[in-house]
């Protein structure tokens, strides 16, 4: 790992900006962390949940008896006893999160229970009993008699007249006004962009789902203390989780107590409230007892989410100088039956071209749902983009590199940005890959069956400033105590926000005690999603320490049992001007053609995310970005059988995830800088390494190779059978 | 998963026993080794042994004395069948002799399910079809269809395949298969030796099963006879990550080799035929013969004569001459 700052002297740090192991590493690693379905309670039952084995299905009749009956089997709740309980984690529609107004309007509701299901995997019923065997052998016992109705699984055809309908309203998702309406962007006078143009290209670009695949599958510990709810877990947002589960009970944001202390990776997966945290609720109500659900690896993979899929349709004008005219892109997202997020398609942002159209139509479909994963609307549209953009470039005869610095947005009067490094990354990385050496100025060039190549791509990210809370608390002994509504779903918030404490505090780190993950105790948090827990609670714990600070410097630290209290919800702007990480990945691969196989032989990423507060893991998270940036390349794929509806790959083991063993040589290099937001000028870090991946790896391939692949994954059988 | 019973037998007879008394009181069983894999398939619901339901009975071999270890003799080698994975991959005997299988062991799986998984297990491990593996009534879940042949196939059988189009998992099958090795069998009325010929079926002979014992016969160990000296042997595994994954294409490689000339040649092709497939064809071009870059392309485009891809598997037949061909000439070049 390299650093370099950028233009620009940053003010020096103590504690801030060196390498610290995680305060919880330790008992992380010895097993002593507590996850969600590590708990036990006096009297706590296990559930389990039943899942529809058909695409699309009516549900005439459930016949629960002989699953009662049996023998330690406490509670059953169906579609019949439940039928109406929404779940409304974020919003449904549009990727309004968090805003309840449009939860409110929203026609195509999700809820707990639904009838006719709309995919395999949906859940249908739930059991609670004394121990897990009983609990999934009563759901061996209860009788559904579905009517199948038929199913649609791919996008384009669910557009189709005559598909099977899985809304009254058609396939073409509603938006938040309830209107089927594609999501439109437009800038500039798209006809005129391709009048000017000497070239216009059209190509087809396609991206596969993928599952987050987090390493704890969810669970969900639920009891009840008269009216109040305590909830146990995993979430990437206990305060969003809170208010989402309390309104679906219909109940008082203060009723329901949400924690979750220690969880195995989320990615996007665990953002906000699930419908699992529901029917643990409903269990625990029905069955008067603490409820323990948890979510098998196949049950996890089939009933959460992942990213979706796309297709994409670009239309490209091109001056013969290389400077790109007019991009136009239409484009469909595959959202399974219900609209979880948004289903955009980013990147088009990361180009200047004053003349661009857009229209993405997110679609229905009897596949599982999509939903967030890491930057959820990036990868896919970074790689048909720039994929696209290199291609155009190998076509008219220039270098991609050089193109891309004539192409992409710049600071202007109208597009201003807080600072911008995006040529600094790309010469750094060019310069450290050597980029003009390594790449071949023929593609496919190499006549062996090994063929070497290289491939880049470049990124900005938003990472915005705003609303979140900290409390800081100090006693006579001079003990700080940080309450902080977060969870640690890998990129070390506890740590870091401590490490952000002591630097303002100027106390070593060992005068910090965090306490996390527990709304009764802690303030709101923003939530671990959108990679903002450093950029926005970060910027919060700096207040409430900055204030603390100034009542020790007025008043002198408290006595005998006294404390002194601090605590800060600052709400930040950037008054217009656009926040951004940047980035450039620079890819060497081996392309063994005849076994269709891919070597990274050098990957060099070049971030710059402002200040690093934690270079430790701040590299890892970009390495690990990157590693699941390449299996999406490469590898990763729900595949579904195409007469039945039957989804075929789910789990590591099918979907082909890369394991340790697979992780190339990742060179990660951080361009730093303070522009003044932030705590100490910090950016977003989590999603940056994943969005620019599968482009640069796909960029490799064609170099290699000289054949251009424009569907995601580039498998093995994809290689081999265009190149055989 | 489904509830089941556990019996430990302490000795061959004694599981045979077990196993037979619970088939004759219409109870399903299955043998259990290291129970990687089988509990899996319990979990999840999905019978195991052909003919039958998701065991309601497991016997354990774990305590069955002598049944696990490797054996030196004069002529031969003998491998217990509840001799772990990994015992078998770094055993030192194994790996000078017969190198193709400690190098097919060692690409088996991840170091956790080889120190727990053994041989037997491992031969006998079911295909991992994601038809068979979810739950679709197929040919090997007791039905009468093979979904991959309209369905999804890319990893499925470009050779030997109809009705049932699987792949045969095991690794060590096939480099077993390539030194000759015998399958020992104990069932009821005693022993019986197996060669691969005789111990593997194809499909077309019975769709349900990938293997002739029966429900009552134990896997008790393999015999391989021990290579003449000048004998040289390779595996290769392509696999689309680099651990936990099946051969997409695998071979196993052994040539007796004296003064540059291939004096026999045994070519055995893993992940394109529902049982180990010897490249007979491609044996026969090597033998006699000095190994040369172009023969042992000529070997490679041999050992793939008469594959039929399905819609999605055509990559294969590349690959796997591809791999025959490397395989033959890593073999060739001096050591």
């Amino acid at each position: 790992m390299m650093r370099r700052q950028s233009a620009g002297q940053m003010a020096p740090t103590v504690t801030v900006g060196h390498d610290v192991p995680r305060i919880d590493a330790y008992e992380r690693v010895t097993g002593r962390a507590t996850y969600t379905r590590d708990l036990r309670l006096p009297g706590m039952l296990y559930a389990r949940v039943l899942r529809s084995p058909h695409p699309h299905a009516r549900m005439r009749s459930i016949d629960v008896s002989q699953a009662e009956a049996l023998e330690g089997v406490r509670a059953v709740i169906t579609y019949e006893t439940h039928p109406g309980v929404v779940y409304g984690s974020g919003s449904i529609a549009g990727g309004r999160q968090y805003n309840d107004q449009i939860k409110d309007i929203t026609v195509h509701r999700r809820h707990m229970f639904d009838n006719p299901v709309k995919f395999v995997g949906q859940p249908v019923a739930a059991v609670a009993a004394v121990d897990r065997h009983t609990a999934e052998e009563a759901l061996g016992l209860i009788r559904i008699d579905y009517e199948e109705l038929p199913f649609v699984l791919d996008p384009e055809e669910a557009l189709e007249d005559g598909a099977p309908r899985i809304w009254p309203e058609g396939n073409l998702a509603l938006d938040f006004e309830n209107e089927p309406r594609p999501m439109t962007l437009s800038r500039g006078d798209i006809e005129a962009g391709f009048a000017a143009a000497d070239e216009i290209f059209e190509d087809r670009y396609t991206t596969a789902f993928v599952h987050d695949a987090q390493m704890e599958p969810r669970s969900a510990l639920a009891h009840w203390e008269g009216e109040k709810l305590i909830l146990h877990t995993p979430t990437q947002g206990i305060s969003n989780c809170r208010h989402d589960n309390a309104r679906d009970l219909g109940i008082a944001d203060h009723q329901v107590q949400v924690i979750c202390k220690y969880m195995g990776g989320g990615f996007g997966d665990k953002n906000g409230s699930y419908y699992f945290d529901l029917i643990a609720a409903m269990l625990a109500r029905e069955a008067d007892a603490p409820v323990l659900l948890e979510l098998s690896r196949k049950d996890d993979w089939l009933g959460t989410h992942g990213r979706w899929h796309t297709v994409q349709d670009f239309r490209v004008g091109v001056r013969r100088d290389g400077t790109v005219t007019a991009i136009r892109l239409d484009a469909l997202s595959g959202m399974g039956p219900y609209l979880r997020r948004s289903g955009g398609i980013g990147g088009l942002d990361a180009y200047g071209c004053p003349n661009v159209e857009r229209v993405v139509r997110p679609v229905h479909t009897n596949r599982m749902v999509s939903g967030n994963f890491r930057a959820p609307s990036d990868p896919q549209g970074y790689f048909a983009l720039q994929s696209m953009m290199d291609d155009i470039a190998y076509r008219i005869g220039i270098d991609p590199v050089e193109f891309t610095l004539m192409n992409m947005q710049r600071p202007t009067d109208d597009v201003r940005f807080t600072n911008y490094t995006l040529d600094e990354c790309i010469g750094t990385g060019a310069d450290l890959f050597d980029w003009s050496a390594r790449r071949q100025a023929a593609p496919g060039s190499d006549s062996g069956p090994v063929k070497r190549g290289a491939g880049f791509a470049f990124m900005m990210f938003r990472s915005g400033v705003g609303p979140s809370s900290a409390i800081l608390r100090v006693d006579s002994e001079e003990r700080y105590t940080l309450f902080v509504g977060v969870t640690d779903i890998g990129p070390g918030a506890k740590t870091t926000l401590a490490l952000i404490a002591a630097e303002e505090l100027g106390v070593p780190l060992s005068q910090v005690e965090v306490v996390w993950g527990d709304t009764d105790r802690c303030p709101y948090s923003v939530g671990e999603s959108g990679s903002r827990t450093t950029t926005m609670t970060g910027y919060a714990v700096v207040e409430a320490a900055r204030d603390l600070k100034r009542q020790i410097a007025e008043q002198g630290l408290p006595r005998g049992a006294a404390v002194r209290i601090a605590s800060a919800t600052p709400t930040p702007s950037t008054e217009g001007r656009r926040r951004m990480c940047f980035g450039a990945h620079f890819v060497e691969v081996e392309v063994d053609a005849p076994l269709g196989h891919v070597e990274i032989t050098r990957y060099v990423a070049v971030h710059e995310s402002g200040r690093i507060l934690n270079p430790l893991p701040a590299r890892d998270q970009i390495r690990g970005a990157i590693l699941q940036g390449v299996g999406q390349a490469l590898h990763e794929d729900l595949l579904y059988d195409g007469r039945n509806g039957q989804p075929l790959t789910a789990g590591y083991y099918g979907a082909r995830h890369l394991t340790h063993l697979d992780v190339p040589e990742i060179e990660v290099t951080f361009i730093e800088t303070d522009d003044g937001y932030g705590p100490y000028g910090a950016k977003t870090v989590g999603e940056a390494g994943i969005i620019l991946a599968p482009a640069a790896v796909a960029n490799a391939v064609f170099n290699a190779t000289g054949h251009r692949f424009r569907d995601l994954p580039i498998t093995r059988a994809r290689i081999a059978g265009a190149l055989a | 998963m489904k509830t089941f019973t556990n019996r430990d037998a302490r000795t061959l007879e004694e599981a045979v026993r077990l196993a037979r008394e619970a088939l004759d009181g219409g109870q399903s069983v299955s043998f259990a080794g290291g129970g990687t894999d089988l509990l899996q398939l319990v979990k999840d619901r999905v019978a195991n042994r052909p003919g039958q339901s998701v065991p309601d009975i497991l016997v354990s071999l774990r305590d069955v004395e002598n049944l696990s270890g490797i054996a030196r003799a004069e002529g031969e080698v003998r491998v217990g069948g509840l001799t772990t994975v990994g015992t078998l991959a770094g055993d030192p005997l194994i790996g000078e002799e017969f190198t193709a299988l400690a190098e097919a062991a060692r690409s088996v799986a991840t170091p956790q399910i080889r120190n727990a998984g053994t041989v037997a297990g491992n031969i006998m491990q079911r295909p991992w079809c994601w038809y068979y593996r979810n739950g679709f009534p197929c040919y090997k879940a007791g039905g009468s269809q093979c979904y991959s042949i309209t369905g999804e196939n890319g990893l499925h059988a470009i050779l030997g395949g109809g009705p049932s189009f699987i792949v045969h998992p095991s690794d060590l099958a096939t480099a077993l298969t390539a030194f000759g090795a015998v399958f020992e069998a104990h069932g009821p009325s005693g022993e019986r030796a197996l060669a691969a010929p005789d111990f593997f079926v194809l499909p077309s002979t019975d769709p349900e099963r990938e293997n002739v014992l029966a429900d009552d016969e134990v896997l008790a160990a393999v015999r391989i006879p021990r290579p003449p000296t000048g004998t040289r042997s390779a595996f290769h595994k392509v696999m689309d990550r680099n651990a936990w994954t099946h051969a997409v294409v695998s071979a196993a490689v052994v040539l007796e080799l004296r003064d540059g000339i291939c004096e026999s040649a045994r070519i055995v092709l893993g992940g394109v035929a529902p049982v180990p497939w010897r490249a007979e064809a491609a044996e026969a071009l090597l033998e006699g013969e000095r190994v040369t870059t172009e023969l042992a392309g000529e070997a490679g485009a041999a050992a793939v004569l008469g594959a039929v891809p399905l819609s999605g598997n055509a990559y294969k037949v590349p690959l796997a001459r591809t791999v025959v061909e490397r395989t033959i000439l890593g073999l060739q070049a001096p050591a």
